[in-house]
């Protein structure tokens, strides 16, 4: 049934209605609708406009039903396809929103605003062939104004015609030149131009033009900094040429005033120094002993340049020997007697040398002895200072080669000497942290807090220490001291996308077996994620217009990328790995939940300040929407209320693995090289029964790494899997499967043989042991030997770490074995400082002579740091 | 440690700094709004690893386009939106290097007369950065500035062209 036709004097009421809404008179706009409506009950357009307003008067969910309808009677319209795209478009459904847009062109391909809008979705989805036609139509529209002719010049760049690109910026370009001489737009323009050159691989063009332009000369490339990065970078590429040796050495002398004039400007760019002596052929992460010399003497050029200090640096890198001695020690002496806290973060690097190492130790406790036999100071002294910060240094020093002991022990003095150096305190909690006592470093931390409790760096160490000693609630206590107006820390950090927070929130609810929190927690993660996807939307437009766009192409390659953020995919592999393990055996979930009192107060006590933190999200919201009913409550839902706070719907989901295969969607591409993601989609896929996907990942996980423990067990398992089936995958699955098994495991090898010949190979290795206790279990074996299998740990000649043997503990209570108590005196013996092996009773204590003891919580002064 | 302007892929760890050191807190979209506008006045500094330890996140105040209005001060200038470097890497002048890379770009591409900044009244060390070795002034005080309802100092430092 065709739409009705209004009469001249309704199109006239429709124009209204239209320009009513482009003004947000949104009641006015209501009222005309329903005038039209009265006359024309059926007239598709008005009642999809009308849906509109109704959305923006806060009445979703009948605005959208009425636009529904109101598409149903009218098909052919551009204006109801136009209004339906702008509600897919508020929920981000940014594909369908596209297709509707490109419905609503059919009938109305002219529309200025709906192509904008389409171009706009076309660069958020990518679709990017589509994207060059739009704005070939906009242009075509509006072709004097420029914005558009770089649009298209983008929109080339993007679809990878780049020729097509370049021809449009020049044409740009010719028309622009009368603008003057000083526009930052047209100089951002040009370096985009330069950047299309060099990406078409014509350096000497880009070279040229940036010539050209060059701001010295009077042209317009106004940053000098990036122009010449630019420029140095591209000689590079032009030497890398079949050039004759007489253009090659020009290309050199440029270069090198390059990188000069770069290292005059930055003394501390290591960029620069890596291409200043690039340009003479010594590549500064392989010096030779044939160009260490050239090396040492290039950077000792720079030692002297203003405040520069990575010179220096550098050539403690470069050098050996005598000469490396040479240097170390005024480096070491001006820094200790600065004071400088990351001194041993700036040296650990040159660890990897150990004769540098040894140099290093030697030298401070050189230092110290000298330092410790001096007289006391006297007040005006630097010595105390000096002798202070070679303390500090050398207990990090030991702290990281393992010896915490000895780190302790200097710690001691360090704090006899000066009791109010937050720092001591704070490298004590780390050597705890790392000899296996997180309870100790969560007070040691607090220790630190307690001196300068102005310090957000300190409270946040302090909040994620508390969080691997699994006091949640204290952390939160901690965390809060620093958010805005006194919210919650977990509404405040959620907000603000921290993601070292909801890390560490995720797992320390992981390890206490709370999780149904811990999913929580990592799908906050997955929000912020997609919230950051989100960001770009608004950038297509505003950079387009602004002519800012290197730096916005590599913002959409960054978007492209986003989730390969090692939090998130920390984030994804803790997920899946709980999904599976619910899936495997799914009373993991509600037992914990359901028994767990301590865990539902802290919930309890989250979910009011939760509530309180959320004044406009909905509550006070809905009130001031019956005040207001004429309000604009713009397009965008409204944020949903998470009826399932503590996750404990989510975690009695009936889809485990589905949930978890979302989660990995587009993983396997992005980082490929990752063991944990192969693993883990593994684990969803086997159980999938998605064997080829399974087969996959372990080839691959098997490419990077043949002999990693959890590879072991993973073929073992899938072998096992395949073979015990009921009946024989057909063709064509079935034999390549057993085909790429084979590669792994060849097929005349026996489970036990294969198992046992990885146990021999890595005999020394405690998660080698593990993963041959695991293919035991695998194969059957009774519980008494996999306890035996793993009791070798403890054994010669294991080298036997408490993380390993930690893994190994929590390895023998998830199979409920009777001699896990066993294994666990066992290390509590001999790992004296840790408090990893204690029994549950004594772990509740520290925790709770922690919270016990009243002030550790309380905000620590402001100290001035007397030294 | 390195210093060297700001890229996209270093606004996670930018964000990761700022949320460690300061109680002032942005969604990533303010960086990208300031690394998309400015690319060239927000500097980093990162550690061996390529962490980043310290950041300036700068931008300018110009003559608004869209409303054709000016600012309220007339002469275009920089703002320093935020600045901290990691507690670990402090007396290393970081902050001092990052403000004058950030200056010199403000100075030189956008001819920025001077640059403006606020600081908590309590944060001495901060405030005697910026006075003593950088030459910023007083120019007042704006009372309950911050969220926690303390007064910060407005500070200018003019830039000679």
């Amino acid at each position: 049934m065709a739409p009705p036709t209004l009469a001249q004097k309704d199109k006239k009421l429709f124009a209204d209605l239209l320009s009513q809404y482009e003004n947000r008179q949104l009641t006015k706009g209501r009222k005309t609708a329903d005038q039209i409506l009265k006359k024309y009950p059926e007239h598709g357009e008005t009642m999809c406009m009308k849906g509109l307003i109704l959305v923006h008067l806060g009445q979703r969910d009948e605005g959208i039903n009425l636009v529904k309808e109101g598409m149903r009677k009218d098909l052919s319209s551009h204006i109801c396809w136009h209004v339906w795209a702008l509600i897919q478009k508020s929920e981000h459904k940014y594909e369908d929103a596209l297709k509707s847009y490109i419905q609503a062109l059919k009938f109305d391909k002219d529309n200025f605003n709906i192509l904008r809008d389409t171009a706009v979705l076309q660069t958020q989805t990518r679709q990017f062939e589509g994207l060059v036609e739009t704005r070939h139509n906009l242009l075509h529209l509006r072709p004097y104004n420029r914005h558009h002719w770089v649009g298209l010049a983008v929109a080339y760049q993007l679809n990878g015609n780049l020729p097509e690109a370049k021809q449009v910026l020049e044409y740009i370009e010719g028309f622009l030149r009368s603008v003057g001489s000083y526009d930052v737009e047209f100089s951002e323009l040009l370096m985009y131009h330069i950047r299309i050159l060099e990406d078409m691989g014509d350096f000497q063009s880009a070279v040229d033009m940036l010539e050209s332009h060059d701001r010295t000369k009077g042209g317009s490339v106004l940053n000098r900094m990036a122009g010449t990065e630019v420029k140095a970078r591209l000689l590079a590429k032009l030497k890398e040429s079949n050039a004759d040796d007489e253009q090659k050495t020009a290309w050199t002398e440029q270069a090198d005033a390059a990188w000069r004039w770069l290292l005059s400007q930055n003394a501390d760019g290591y960029e620069y120094y890596k291409g200043f002596l690039a340009n003479q052929g010594i590549d500064l992460a392989n010096v030779t002993d044939e160009n260490r010399e050239k090396a040492l003497e290039m950077l000792h050029g720079y030692f002297n340049a203003q405040f520069a200090t990575a010179p220096r640096r550098l050539a403690l890198h470069v050098a050996t020997g005598q000469e490396f001695k040479d240097l170390i020690k005024p480096y070491l002496t001006n820094a200790l007697t600065k004071g400088i806290p990351s001194l041993f973060a700036d040296l650990k690097p040159l660890y990897g040398d150990l004769v540098k190492r040894q140099i290093i130790e030697d030298t401070v406790e050189e230092f110290r002895a000298t330092l410790a036999t001096s007289p006391p100071s006297t007040g005006d002294s630097i010595e105390p200072t000096t002798y202070l910060w070679a303390l500090y240094l050398l207990a990090q020093h030991h702290s990281y080669l393992g010896r915490h002991k000895q780190a302790l022990e200097i710690l001691d003095v360090a704090i006899t000497h000066t009791p109010t150096l937050p720092e001591l305190y704070m490298t004590r909690a780390r050597v705890l942290k790392r000899a296996g006592d997180p309870h100790g470093a969560a007070r040691a931390m607090n220790d630190a807090r307690l001196l300068d409790g102005q310090d957000r760096f300190i409270n946040t160490k302090t909040g994620k220490y508390l969080l691997r000693a699994g006091m949640v609630n204290e952390a939160d206590a901690i965390f809060s001291k620093f958010t805005r107006g006194g919210a919650s820390a977990a509404v405040d950090l959620e907000e603000m996308q921290a993601m070292h927070y909801l890390v560490e929130q995720g797992d320390s609810y992981r390890r206490a077996g709370k999780l149904n929190l811990a999913l929580k927690k990592y799908y906050v993660i997955q929000k912020v994620f997609e919230s950051f996807r989100e960001d770009q939307y608004e950038f297509h437009q505003y950079s387009v217009r602004k002519t800012i766009l290197n730096v916005y192409t590599e913002m959409l390659k960054w978007e492209d990328n986003v989730r390969s953020h090692p939090g998130f995919i920390h984030a994804a592999v803790a997920t899946v790995q709980i999904w599976v393990a619910l899936y495997d055996d799914a009373t993991l979930g509600p037992k914990t939940t359901a028994s767990d009192v301590s865990s539902k107060k802290a919930i309890n006590k989250a979910k009011k300040a939760a509530r309180k933190g959320q004044p406009e999200a909905d509550g006070a919201n809905s009130k001031k929407a019956t005040a207001t009913q004429s309000e604009d409550k713009g397009l965008d839902p409204p944020r949903p209320k998470d009826d399932d706070p503590e996750g404990l719907k989510l975690v009695l989901a009936e889809d485990p693995l589905e949930r978890a295969d979302k989660y990995l969607t587009g993983l396997s591409e992005l980082v490929p090289q990752n063991m944990d993601i192969c693993f883990a989609i593994y684990d969803v896929a086997i159980r999938r029964k998605k064997y080829l996907q399974a087969v996959r990942m372990l080839t691959r996980a098997h490419s990077l790494d043949s002999e990693h423990p959890d590879l072991h067990s993973r073929i073992v398992h899938l072998r096992n899997t395949v073979s015990s089936l009921p009946e024989p995958i057909p063709a064509p699955v079935g034999p390549v499967l057993a085909e790429s098994i084979a590669s792994l495991l060849p097929a005349e090898v026996s489970l036990e043989l294969f198992n046992s010949q990885y146990l021999q190979k890595h005999s020394s290795l405690p998660m080698a042991i593990v993963a041959h206790a695991k293919v035991a279990r695998i194969l059957k074996a009774p519980q008494d030997e996999i306890d035996s299998i793993l009791f070798t740990v403890l054994k010669e000649p294991v080298q036997l770490d408490h993380e390993a043997a930690f893994v190994v503990l929590s390895y023998l209570k998830e199979m409920k074995s009777p001699r896990s108590e066993e294994f666990r005196i066992a290390c509590n013996d001999r790992f004296e400082l840790s408090t990893l092996f204690r029994s549950d009773e004594e772990i509740a204590a520290l925790q709770r002579s922690f919270t016990e003891s009243g002030e550790s919580l309380a905000d620590g002064e402001a100290l001035e740091t007397v030294i | 440690m390195n210093i060297r302007a700001v890229r996209v892929e270093d606004l996670a760890g930018m964000q990761d700094c700022n949320l460690h050191n300061l109680p002032e807190n942005y969604t990533m979209k303010y960086y990208l709004y300031h690394a998309l506008s400015w690319p060239s006045l927000s500097y980093v500094a990162e550690d061996h690893n390529g962490r980043i330890v310290g950041y300036i996140l700068a931008k300018m105040e110009e003559v608004d386009e869209q409303e054709g209005q000016p600012a309220t001060n007339h002469v275009p200038h920089g703002h320093v939106t935020s600045i901290s470097v990691m507690r670990s890497y402090r007396r290393l002048g970081l902050a001092k290097k990052l403000m004058l890379q950030s200056q010199e770009a403000m100075s030189s591409i956008y001819r920025a007369a001077f640059v403006s900044l606020h600081v908590r009244k309590s944060n001495r060390a901060a405030l005697s950065l910026y006075r003593d070795t950088l030459g910023f002034t007083v120019k007042n005080i704006e009372e309950k500035y911050y969220a926690d309802g303390e007064d910060a100092y407005a500070m200018q430092l003019t830039f000679e062209h």
